[in-house]
């Protein structure tokens, strides 16, 4: 049921199978490799998993393979996190870029690399972590990723490697010459007892219809800490679909920040799987739509063996006529005793126009657990706005103040200090609809954030 | 005598139509201190809380003039920098904002009305440290978020400490001896005295004569009903406290 100027999937695809591409998957295509297009759809409002989120926008645009874009250093300067002294990976538009990466390669075979070099260099370690997460076709964007995505980022971490500095990703979407989709496979293993930290960002150069498809594998393995922070700041006309699949092992700790700043239509899984005992997982979120963007997590956590603990806090403040969807599920099985599991989402309303679905679910089958959910949306409350009014703080003053308080528990909890106290800042200046130059986007590709009032 | 710094006349307001204050007339002149007493529904919060600005209430008639200006026409931020200060009866709780963040942006915006230069860091530090001492509130209590978790009487010091960091020329204290132990009560008064000179004036809005022991007034009004019905000095408040408020009720009825 196509609406009006709405692309079929035939075309949509047609940009993927008309040249052939030598994609991770290695065969040009979705045949022979369990990936059938004929029976996956585009996502629907029919279906549970996307009964808030329509991509009827999306499918406004035929998008094409844009091109790499040469970058100077000095623009990926501006979109570095001040202080933060990391290990660089730089993609625009899908393609790798490597005179502005940093590439590692150690006895031991500590890896950050692009995904692509990993497989041709180390075909035994691609093979291995590569599709082994089970993420391949969730949905149409899964499955569109897995058939014919190009490049990524691959972080492998030996036993008890632990990385020096935290790895900065960077995807640059740009949209200049044609409408430009950009898929990006990621890979990380973390190795026994490692630890790393990493932070993936997006951004625009400029201000055009991109759409970015991301899907990234992670293993954790035992007793491994990893750190993984996803920053969304690609422009006002980029849309983005963001899946992630983390497998735990015994003992491990992953804990994931999302922070979504911009975007048109931008859509977080984050799928957690503990496939053994002991593990914990702390998921933080928090997300900022203005206008009429519209911004979706969902976040699936399946406590499959005793002793495991996770914990969701996902904070959003939604101005304008802009629109959240929160969807957070736990499944605890039978085996899964003792599970510990806490999930809390939060939501201001600016607006009477502002909309927020929100969804904590548990699904419990074992008896000994401890589990809690909560959900609350309001306005901003009165009582306090007047209280620092009435000390002589001007009414947007006190609601920058209430507002930045609001969100502070998940800012603080941000582990790499740097990205902190960039979203501190950026957050203020979101509040006070100061524009910002690089960080999010290139200012070209920036309308301006409007301030709250 | 001073000169006027607040005159109330004829004011009426009401809160979703139904009418609480009704014809109030006063007026309080520099260096001198003002108890409204009177008993629970009298109108006595109301008064404070369109004084400072709360907008639920609504004025249908009536003028105040603070300092010669239009107080009435004032946001309630400008109310604060003009020089109004309203300690709450029930200090809200701020989760995330802590005290020395909030007294930062709200000094800041005081002087940048008054036209001074904003404090450095270390001075605005100097001044808070001054400024605890004076009200003896614990120096741990200034990195915790704003009435979070405190208690009564904390809530109370804490509404104090904020007074003296912004030194108003009127001072509306709304039942600020609600809910204090003889202690508390004691230092909360004495900061309030401290705070006190000849060219502010402090409003004491109370329920009972014990706050007065300490903070001695100069006039005592007695409220009953949205209006100021009796005016005396500060015998009126122990007659009042020995009589009951029965005894203004009957009086008011003949």
């Amino acid at each position: 049921m196509a609406l009006k100027n709405q692309i079929s999937k035939e075309d949509f695809l047609a940009v993927f199978r008309d040249e052939p591409i030598n994609t991770l998957l290695g065969t040009n295509g979705d045949n022979g490799n369990g990936l059938n297009f004929t029976t996956i759809d585009f996502p629907n409002k029919t279906e549970e998993e996307w009964r808030h989120t329509s991509i009827n926008k999306i499918l406004q645009h035929r998008f094409g393979l844009g091109k790499t874009v040469s970058l100077d250093k000095k623009t990926v300067d501006l979109f570095t996190i001040p202080g933060l002294d990391a290990y660089r990976l730089v993609f625009i538009n899908g393609y790798y870029n490597p005179d502005l990466s940093d590439e590692i390669e150690k006895a031991g075979k500590l890896l950050v690399k692009s995904s692509a070099k990993v497989k041709k260099e180390h075909p035994e370690i691609f093979n291995k972590y590569y599709k082994s997460t089970d993420l391949g076709s969730e949905n149409f964007f899964t499955t569109l990723n897995t058939a014919y995505a190009t490049n990524g980022s691959f972080i492998y971490l030996p036993d008890n490697a632990v990385l020096d500095k935290p790895v900065h990703i960077i995807n640059f979407s740009d949209g200049q010459d044609s409408k430009t989709i950009s898929q990006y496979r990621n890979v990380f293993y973390a190795g026994k007892n490692s630890k790393a930290q990493i932070v993936n960002s997006f951004h625009s150069l400029t201000v055009n219809y991109t759409l970015t498809n991301v899907a990234t594998e992670i293993i954790v393995d035992e007793n491994a800490f990893l750190n993984f922070n996803i920053f969304q700041g690609e422009g006002d006309d980029a849309f983005q679909m963001n899946h992630t699949k983390v497998f735990q092992h015994r003992n491990s700790n992953f804990s994931s920040h999302t922070i979504t700043l911009c975007g048109a239509i931008v859509r977080n899984d984050i799928h957690i799987k503990h496939l053994d005992e002991g593990c914990e997982t702390n998921l933080n979120g928090l997300y900022l739509p203005d206008r009429e963007q519209h911004f979706d997590n969902h976040i699936f956590v399946h406590h499959a063996k005793p002793h495991g603990t996770s914990n969701q806090i996902y904070k959003g403040i939604i101005d304008n006529k802009a629109s959240a969807v929160f969807l957070g599920k736990v499944l605890v099985d039978r085996d899964a005793q003792k599970t510990l599991a806490a999930q809390s989402n939060r939501n201001v309303l600016l607006t009477k126009y502002a909309k927020v679905n929100s969804k904590p679910q548990l699904e419990i089958y074992a008896d000994d657990v401890a589990c809690s959910h909560g959900s609350t949306t309001g306005q901003i409350d009165k009582e306090a706005l007047f209280y620092l009014q009435s000390r002589g703080i001007d009414r947007r003053n006190a609601e920058t103040l209430l507002l930045s308080a609001f969100l502070s528990d998940v800012i603080e909890n941000i582990q790499v200090e740097p990205l902190k106290i960039l979203v501190k800042l950026l957050i203020n200046k979101r509040l006070k609809g100061e524009k910002v130059e690089g960080q999010c986007s290139m200012i070209e590709a920036c309308h301006g954030c409007d301030p709250i009032d | 005598m001073g000169k006027t710094l607040l005159k109330i006349e004829n004011l009426n307001a009401t809160i979703e139509g139904k009418s609480i204050l009704k014809g109030i007339n006063l007026e309080i002149k520099e260096g001198e201190v003002h108890a409204i007493m009177g008993p629970n529904g009298s109108g006595k919060s109301t008064l404070a809380s369109v004084l400072a600005g709360r907008e639920i209430f609504e004025v249908t008639d009536g003028h105040v003039e603070f300092m010669g200006k239009d107080l009435l026409s004032m946001a309630p931020e400008e109310r604060s920098r003009e020089g109004v200060f309203l300690a709450f009866q029930y200090p809200i709780e701020i989760p995330g904002v802590s005290i020395t963040n909030f007294m930062k942006a709200a000094v800041s915006q005081h002087r940048e009305h008054k036209g001074l230069e904003p404090l450095s860091p270390s001075e605005f530090l100097k001044l808070m440290k001054e400024k605890k001492e004076l009200v003896e509130i614990e120096a741990k209590l200034a990195n915790r978020a704003v009435n979070e978790g405190f208690s009564g009487g904390e809530k109370k010091k804490n509404e104090v400490f904020q007074m003296a960091m912004l030194e108003p020329k009127l001072a509306i204290l709304d039942e600020t001896d609600s809910g204090l132990d003889i202690d508390a009560l004691r230092i909360v008064a004495n900061g309030v005295n401290k705070l006190k000179n000849s060219e502010n004036a402090t409003l004491v809005i109370t329920h009972y004569q014990r706050l007065l022991d300490y903070i001695v007034p100069d006039v005592v009004h007695v409220l009953y009903d949205g209006k100021i019905v009796k005016t005396g000095g500060k015998e009126l408040a122990l007659e009042l406290e020995e009589k009951g408020y029965d005894w203004i009720k009957k009086e008011v009825q003949v």
